[in-house]
């Protein structure tokens, strides 16, 4: 593999990819997004009572990082590669003389960088709010910090799951939906061992260590270990992609 | 033919329960070479499998002595425009060929330089700073082929370039393909469904039908495979009945047919050679004033009809 080819092709990928994300019409959406959240964190801020940072840190989990994140990662990850073969624009890919793995690793680098953008709009926005009627404090621009890290890991892995999925998938909009709504919500919701086999549980572990309020500080488990699985799975999920986009016949 | 630059043995290739190409076997030689058939025949499949993004069921191909699929490193040497749109239309043409160059593992100066010179290539370097969004057919084809062609590669593989043209712009993009061989010394390998707009371009062609290479070679050397196929020639005068009758009486007429106005004869010949040599004797025995003569099997589109028995 030419490996000064590759890399100036991984960074033209990256820079035009990025830049097809964030212009495409569902920027739209992530507005819609952010007001809505905006409004309930708002509206709920105004109404609550109670502690703050728990108020906040509920908000936050249940809102951006339990429902947002993998219904973002889903609409971006899994149409991604998918609409560039529908379109055909994928053919400036597909023609170019950089290794097809390496396009697949452009691909997903790029989504994450747009997927993170995003998430950390929304929950800025949200955080926002809620804290600037609620009152900002120190431990509230903390929370910020760890949640903004939290959605970003997310990210990292839901998009290594959805990429591959529009790269397998003629139709990965069903099997995403299911996933997100059936595995990593109703499964994931459930008690015992079967709920932590989901992608949302371990990063609730890991935010666990990080933050001291709401319902996630609640969650049980190692940190370390919950890091290293998510770690394992979005390798697997990278290097599995890259292989059938590099196997894929594209009529 | 010189050495061939690409050689296909027995190759098959099919979608399901659809064959795109069936037991396809061609070799073709450098400079330019047309790929003809009616759509659906097969000819945007051929060259999904020159570039390798999709790879034969059965059979061996070889482009510049290598298999294309699973090799993207050869593709520095081969350029693709397909017949399809795929422009990013929010992009300038600048910005497109940027793209492609930083794809094809350019940067810096050399790419400004690639990106000037194939602007100049495809005259299109007064728009190149404009909205993709805003081109016409004709300069999304011009911008299609830059982008094939900012790795300077040996080989182009242009998919149906003249679709959707104007005419002007039609006659523009032939004398451009024709250029990028004679000035700039690429192979070319142009497909279209147009016989007449291939033979334009070149005297060499490969006919495809049904997913398979129904001849190829100079189209003079097509022709000549004409030769034991009938013809049909329009005689058009006065007198042509007596003509009718001693032309009935040769063995190489199949059948005549006279207008009701009796000026305009059409005769089916076995063996055209035959007929033309015999025209003369005709015309004094018989006496006929013969304006016109013309054959309706004479331009490519009739070789090719033969050919595929339509």
């Amino acid at each position: 593999m030419d490996l000064s080819l590759n890399t100036i092709c991984l960074r033209t990928m990256i820079n035009f990819s990025t830049r097809k994300l964030l212009l495409n019409r569902r920027w739209m959406m992530v507005v819609l997004v952010s007001v809505f959240v905006a409004l309930i964190m708002g509206y709920v801020a105004i109404q609550q009572n109670t502690d703050p940072l728990e108020g906040g840190s509920f908000l936050l989990n249940t809102l951006v990082l339990t429902f947002l994140l993998p219904i973002m990662a889903l609409i971006y990850g899994a149409s991604m590669i998918r609409n560039d073969i529908d379109d055909r624009s994928i053919t400036s890919i597909v023609t170019s003389p950089m290794d097809r793995r390496v396009g697949y690793l452009g691909y997903y680098l790029a989504l994450v960088v747009v997927l993170s953008l995003m998430l950390l709009v929304i929950g800025v926005v949200g955080w926002a709010s809620f804290y600037l009627i609620q009152g900002v404090e120190r431990e509230a621009i903390d929370l910020l910090l760890a949640y903004s890290l939290l959605l970003v890991i997310g990210g990292v892995v839901y998009s290594s799951l959805f990429l591959v999925m529009g790269v397998v998938l003629r139709q990965p909009i069903y099997l995403g939906l299911l996933y997100a709504f059936v595995w990593e919500a109703l499964v994931g919701s459930l008690p015992g061992a079967i709920g932590q086999l989901t992608i949302i549980h371990n990063l609730k572990v890991i935010g666990a260590d990080l933050i001291h309020h709401g319902s996630i500080a609640e969650t049980s488990g190692d940190p370390v270990t919950a890091a290293l699985v998510l770690a394992g799975v979005t390798v697997l999920l990278i290097a599995l992609g890259a292989l059938a986009f590099k196997e894929k016949e594209l009529p | 033919m010189s050495a061939p630059i690409v050689t296909a043995r027995g190759i098959s290739k099919w979608y399901g329960n659809v064959i795109g190409l069936n037991n396809f076997s061609i070799e073709i030689g450098k400079g330019v070479t047309g790929i003809v058939g009616p759509n659906g025949s097969g000819k945007s499949t051929f060259f999904k499998l020159l570039i390798g993004t999709i790879k034969a069921n059965v059979g061996e191909l070889k482009v510049m002595g290598q298999n294309p699929w699973g090799n993207p490193e050869q593709l520095r040497n081969i350029g693709f425009c397909p017949d399809y749109e795929y422009l990013p239309l929010d992009l300038s043409g600048q910005d497109f060929l940027r793209m492609m160059g930083g794809l094809h593992g350019l940067r810096g100066q050399i790419l400004r330089e690639r990106t000037a010179e194939v602007l100049r290539k495809v005259d299109m370097a007064g728009a190149a700073q404009r909205n993709m969004a805003g081109y016409s057919k004709g300069m999304k084809q011009r911008m299609k082929i830059a982008g094939s062609l900012i790795d300077n590669p040996q080989l182009l593989l242009l998919d149906e370039p003249l679709t959707g043209t104007d005419p002007m712009g039609r006659r523009e993009l032939i004398d451009m393909v024709k250029a990028l061989n004679r000035e700039f010394g690429h192979d070319v390998i142009v497909s279209s469904h147009v016989l007449h707009e291939v033979e334009r371009m070149t005297h060499d062609v490969a006919l495809i039908y049904k997913g398979r290479a129904v001849a190829s070679g100079s189209i003079s050397e097509i022709r000549g495979l004409m030769s034991n196929h009938p013809h049909h020639i329009v005689l058009q005068g006065d007198g042509l009945v007596p003509l009718a009758k001693s032309l009935l009486d040769r063995p190489f007429t199949a059948s005549v047919q006279l207008a009701y106005d009796r000026k305009l004869l059409t005769v089916e010949v076995l063996r055209p050679d035959e007929f033309f040599d015999a025209v003369p004797e005709l015309i004094r025995e018989t006496g006929c004033l013969l304006e016109s003569m013309r054959s309706l099997d004479d331009d490519l589109e009739s070789v090719f009809k033969y050919l595929a028995g339509w």
